[in-house]
């Protein structure tokens, strides 16, 4: 059977135009999707039942039992974290939120190790941003700062950017300037106009060089700033001045290097700038298919986008303080619950340590590094393919994935409903 | 009056608690103060031995002093007006938030966020304290407003960040951008740093040790002479942030700049 429009859930690009081929309840083939879709919609490497470790080894064990020992879990601990998040869809975050606070748990998203500095930064001075829709069909100039979307978001260029034509950018290859900052050449470098490559850790300086040259004191600029030509940065200046409509895309080059939330809010600034000679937007390049659908929720909810602490029963939110490797890195958590994330594989090696060491439990559909240091994992239904549910696009557009077909496998709110079900029993 | 609090042993010690119910107004008379281990509400005594000498009519008469294992304690100190707190170990985060008058004396090391939003009073830590001392909560506008913070030791990353009055003293090294978009008071750093006062609007700036690369966003007006440590100084006076319009002003000193004026035209 063949379904077309479906919804992909792997990056934040969330393309909704794939065409894949089913039977039963196995994929055959995936058109229009990138290499990361194919693999994520051909793929089968999933747990068949929940598994629970005893002594050294691992043993088979029901639905009913996990979830309440989960439950039990939870309802001890005097600091529970609940990580994770962004690989499910929101009516899932919205459970896990009403959860953390019965709990007086710190909820935490994948943000925390990504694009949580952005949020800092636009926290502080705002958010010139717009959907991807409007770049497609505007943007003269394109900016991919410390960001390789060939790689990490490989429809980006041709859904959005450099390679497809807009209502007002008619031939996209002679009107569509594209400039990339990076400290490498990568494969999105190689068909850009222009490739400003950056010392490490010097994004922030060169940020400010831009600022200080489209303010007009630019007689200050020293001959190189990071690594960075006074001639190349009046060039990119000039080509970002004279755009009709430029649209920044940074990625964790920027959100994760030396300065962090300080880089990021020296790029709003650096579009503020530009905005008084052009128009100019700025935009993350979010990760997981849904990690912006995880901020919208606590958001909603909390009135905080990740890092929620619920311990003294009101949302207390400090980035730094409530945030998921910190908090494992002071040893500060006593029980851990990992919803369709990898903390495993992506936190450092301390926090790792402290997760094997309490009562971690994990809801993923896959085996994965989390799983080794977890006591109990409960397989669900994977989101976009045997499961349905709304996402989030990287620019904040809503988009509901579909089922394509039906595998027996319990949803991740039907996992999490019961669990919180014997919570809510518990306290009252 | 003296009030000596002294920590019982924990079964999870690594679980932090916050008790900014720990201020000298509070011990004037018997009360039931509580505390928070984590998410469960305790009692004072249960966390504590709880020690208390000599009477008290006004809240600067009382002295608290924390002993034990303190290192995880949060909040102590917060909004106190009056009074003196010693802290004979380690201190948890945001000790001395919002203080308004008194002192906090600390023997050992400070968490993060040491004399958050702070408005007056004294905070002394003879150790190292870490990141945003000084600073401000996420989001808000203005960091320190009063009052005087002095580090011994060293300090971590965005020290001061949002400074808007007050003076912060660190007499060993920070970490990066110590002073990032401060609007005034003073900030002192005796040791090193890295790209001091990036987006500065306002305020006074000294680095007597190395200041690591300088932003090129700042301006050089001439020199002048200043006293650290009983040692008089030659300094290199720059006004910046220039790409924020910002009219701050950086003192670096005269030789550190000398040594690296091969890599900076401008010097």
């Amino acid at each position: 059977m063949r379904i077309e429009d479906v919804v992909c859930p792997f990056c934040g690009c969330l393309c909704d135009d794939l065409v894949v081929s089913v039977e039963g309840t196995k994929v055959l083939s995936v058109e229009n999707g990138c290499t990361l879709a194919t693999e994520k919609f051909t793929g089968d490497h999933r747990l068949a039942h929940p598994i629970r470790r005893t002594g050294g080894a691992w043993e088979k064990t029901t639905y009913d039992d996990a979830i309440r020992e989960t439950a039990e879990i939870l309802l001890d601990a005097e600091r529970p974290l609940l990580y994770g998040w962004s690989g499910t869809f929101v009516e899932a975050q919205t459970l896990g939120v009403h959860m953390a606070e019965l709990l007086g748990a710190v909820i935490d998203n994948t943000s925390t190790v990504c694009h949580g500095p952005s949020i800092m930064a636009i926290q502080e001075v705002g958010h010139p941003g717009c959907t991807l829709g409007q770049v497609k069909n505007r943007a003269d100039v394109i900016v991919y700062w410390g960001a390789n979307p060939i790689e990490a978001h490989p429809r980006h260029m041709s859904r959005y950017t450099t390679f497809t034509d807009g209502f007002f950018v008619k031939s996209a290859f002679r009107e569509r300037k594209v400039i990339v900052v990076d400290i490498r050449e990568t494969d999105s470098s190689e068909i850009a106009d222009e490739f400003v490559k950056v010392t490490p850790g010097g994004d922030y300086a060169v940020l400010t060089a831009l600022r200080m040259i489209v303010r007009g004191k630019g007689d200050l600029v020293p001959a190189t700033v990071s690594g960075v030509t006074r001639e190349q940065l009046f060039r990119v200046a000039e080509i970002c001045l004279s755009a009709r409509f430029g649209a920044i895309f940074f990625g964790l080059g920027l959100t994760m290097s030396r300065g962090k939330s300080k880089n990021i809010r020296n790029a709003i600034e650096l579009t503020e700038e530009l905005n008084r000679h052009t128009k100019f937007t700025i935009s993350p390049m979010r990760g997981h298919w849904n990690v912006y659908g995880s901020n919208e929720v606590f958001t909603w909810i909390t009135g905080y986008p990740y890092a929620v602490d619920f311990s003294r029963g009101i949302a207390f939110y400090n980035p730094g303080e409530t945030t998921s490797v910190d908090l494992l890195r002071r040893k500060e958590c006593d029980a851990c619950l990992v919803v369709a994330s990898d903390p495993g594989a992506h936190f450092p090696r301390a926090c790792a340590e402290h997760l094997a060491s309490i009562p971690t439990v994990q809801i993923d559909p896959h085996v994965n590094a989390t799983t080794h240091l977890s006591r109990i994992q409960i397989p669900v239904a994977v989101t976009g393919i045997d499961a349905e549910g709304t996402a989030y696009r990287m620019d904040g557009v809503p988009i509901r994935t579909r089922k394509l077909f039906s595998t027996g496998y319990p949803d991740d709110v039907a996992v999490l409903g019961r669990v919180y079900s014997l919570v809510k029993e518990a306290k009252g | 009056m003296r009030v000596i609090l002294k920590t019982r042993p924990r079964k999870k010690p690594h679980v932090p608690i916050e008790a900014e119910g720990i201020i000298p107004q509070n011990f004037l008379r018997k009360n039931d103060l509580t505390v928070y281990e984590g998410n469960r509400e305790r009692n004072l005594e249960d966390l504590f031995f709880v020690t208390v000498e000599g009477p008290a009519v006004s809240p600067d008469q009382v002295e608290i002093i924390l002993t034990g294992d303190t290192g995880r304690i949060k909040r102590v100190g917060e909004y106190m007006n009056a009074g003196r707190i010693i802290i004979e170990g380690d201190i948890g985060m945001h000790c001395g938030n919002f203080m308004s008058a008194g002192e906090i004396i600390i023997r050992g090391n400070a968490d993060a966020w040491l004399g958050r939003e702070m408005r007056g009073g004294r905070i002394l830590c003879e150790g190292t304290a870490g990141d945003y001392c000084g600073a401000g909560y996420r989001g808000e506008k203005r960091g320190m407003r009063g009052g005087t913070i002095e580090v011994m030791g060293n300090a971590g990353d965005f020290v001061a960040e949002y400074l808007s009055g007050g003076e912060v003293i660190i007499h060993g090294n920070c970490g990066d951008l110590p002073g990032v978009e401060m609007r005034g008071g003073t900030l002192v750093i005796g040791g090193n740093c890295s790209r001091p006062c990036g987006n500065m609007t306002g305020g006074t700036c000294m680095v007597i040790g190395d200041p690591g690369e300088l932003l090129p966003s700042f301006r050089r007006n001439g020199s002048t002479e200043v006293e650290f440590g009983g040692k008089k100084f030659r300094m290199a006076v720059f006004r910046g942030d220039v790409a924020n319009r910002g009219k701050g002003t950086l003192l670096v000193k005269e030789e550190a700049i000398i040594s690296r004026s091969g890599r900076d035209e401008r010097l």
